[in-house]
């Protein structure tokens, strides 16, 4: 099972569990509808369109209504802190919430206790509580943009908006400086996606790729581009690939679905995420040796 | 017999309200829990300290909602302060990017876009707090003088820097020149 766990922007919508599926631009959990929009309902939906386009289960979703005062990113924690041994997903990603190091730390601890190993993936507050409480390690793929790699590089900081101005500042070529740095502190996941012009993908510290092309400088606009990127990258890795295959086929797939809806600033993101089946058509078996053919699997 | 012992519950909050006086400390925590924050009486460390010898222990994430709290029910404080002595101040910068009909402006971990011509904002990004999935469908659509201001609706640190963001492209709007 790959399992999403975030809140969503709806007022009153009760923690609910279930299979997900879409309906025109909304997500459907348990008969409550999801909009795709900027944060976890972008996140699912490209997790989704991958699952959908590689024949696997749809994904498992945590979701409840929070627009800011925490009760639904607290309800969340402790229903995984009480229930993730049970469920084992072979995924684990976790999104939009308000950030609590104790919760994420009794988390962890639950995490332990599940009869298999998962991947844990962590980005958005999720990411931001794992590494103020520490537990950045125990993760295994964290997905910063440019600036949220500058928070991960500053150990004193506990959200983005109190990072040091000179990490703000750092100029895009000076990403694998930021990188160096965050894995010094043991503030980094095992593998980083990390999300701007070039995105790289590093493991343990080092840099395994970079990804440039195509440059569509629109998508940095585009609220929820990098969610997707997070669902993309889970699903791939509920599909088997090895993380950082995963992570450099996620960020080749969002560049181009970018290019292919001609993202301008003032694109929805639901757009990019309805060009990923022919990304995927076009591109994914060359990329990936994940190749399907008419009627079976090549 | 077995003994069960209540679980206490743990709080790692990060953040620091510091109060001149003891009974504005307590007031202030009054006010906190009954709004259902995670708060607690602490001793700031010596080097925090700026009035009396009591703080409120609070997430530093929600600072805004906190800090708007106080405001309005009077409960006097001196400053939020992040608790890791050595933190940076808030980040004040913004960065701009010229996307010909467009410009985004980048407050910390967010950012603003909108239409030069109309002013209409066309998209917000980045974050990753609850109210920011909020925010972004209250604010798309409007102009950049008749949206919600985030500092106004939002209660996170993510919230704050969208609305700086939302600041400074309300200044270029005004014609003002670019940081």
């Amino acid at each position: 099972m790959m399992l999403i766990a975030g809140t969503v922007p709806v007022k009153g919508l009760p923690l609910t569990m279930g299979k997900v599926r879409a309906k025109g631009e909304f997500l459907i959990v348990d008969g409550h509808r999801i909009p795709c929009t900027q944060g976890t309902g972008a996140m699912i939906s490209a997790a989704l369109v991958t699952t959908e386009y590689l024949k696997l289960e749809p994904p498992q979703v945590l979701v409840a209504g929070d627009t800011g005062q925490g009760s639904g990113s607290r309800e969340i924690y402790e229903y995984l802190i009480q229930k993730v041994a049970g469920l084992s997903p072979e995924v684990l990603a976790l999104h939009y919430c308000l950030p609590d190091m104790a919760l994420t730390r009794r988390l962890c601890e639950s995490v332990k206790k599940c009869s298999k190993r998962l991947v844990m993936i962590a980005d958005a507050a999720s990411m931001y509580a794992a590494k103020a409480a520490g537990l950045a390690a125990e993760f295994d793929i964290f997905t910063p943009d440019a600036t949220e790699m500058a928070f991960l590089a500053d150990p004193e900081a506990t959200h983005p908006a109190y990072i040091a101005r000179h990490l703000f500042d750092t100029d895009i070529a000076q990403t694998p400086k930021l990188i160096a740095a965050a894995y010094e502190h043991k503030d980094a996941a095992k593998l980083l996606l990390v999300k701007g012009a070039t995105d790289y993908v590093v493991r343990g510290g080092e840099i395994l790729a970079t990804i440039a092309e195509p440059d569509v400088p629109a998508l940095e606009a585009i609220g929820g581009t990098g969610d997707t990127i997070t669902g993309l990258v889970s699903a791939f890795a509920y599909a088997g690939l090895e993380p950082h295959e995963a992570a450099i086929i996620a960020a080749r797939s969002n560049r181009v679905a970018g290019e292919y809806a001609r993202a301008t600033p003032a694109t929805r993101v639901w757009r990019i995420v309805e060009q990923f089946p022919v990304v995927f058509k076009e591109h994914l078996c060359q990329w990936s040796g994940v190749c399907y053919i008419e009627g079976g699997q090549q | 017999m077995a003994f069960l012992k209540r679980r206490k519950q743990s709080f790692e909050g990060g953040g620091l309200v510091l109060f001149m006086d003891v009974h504005d400390a307590m007031r202030g925590e009054r006010v906190l829990k009954k709004a259902d924050y995670a708060v607690r009486l602490v001793a700031p460390p010596p080097e925090l300290r700026k009035g009396c010898d009591l703080a409120v222990e609070i997430n530093l994430v929600e600072q805004p909602g906190i800090e708007r709290l106080l405001r309005e029910k009077d409960a006097p404080y001196v400053s939020v302060v992040p608790l890791k002595v050595g933190t940076s101040e808030l980040l004040e910068i913004v960065k701009v990017t010229d996307f010909g009909d467009w410009i985004m402006v980048m407050a910390a971990n967010m950012k603003l876009a909108f239409d030069k011509e109309s002013g209409i904002i066309v998209n917000t990004s980045g974050g990753g707090c609850p109210d920011i999935p909020y925010l972004h469908a209250e604010m798309i659509g409007k102009k950049l003088t008749e949206a919600p201001r985030p500092k106004d609706v939002g209660f996170t640190l993510c919230a704050l820097m969208l609305d700086r963001a939302l600041e400074e492209s309300l200044n270029l709007w005004r014609g003002g020149s670019q940081p």
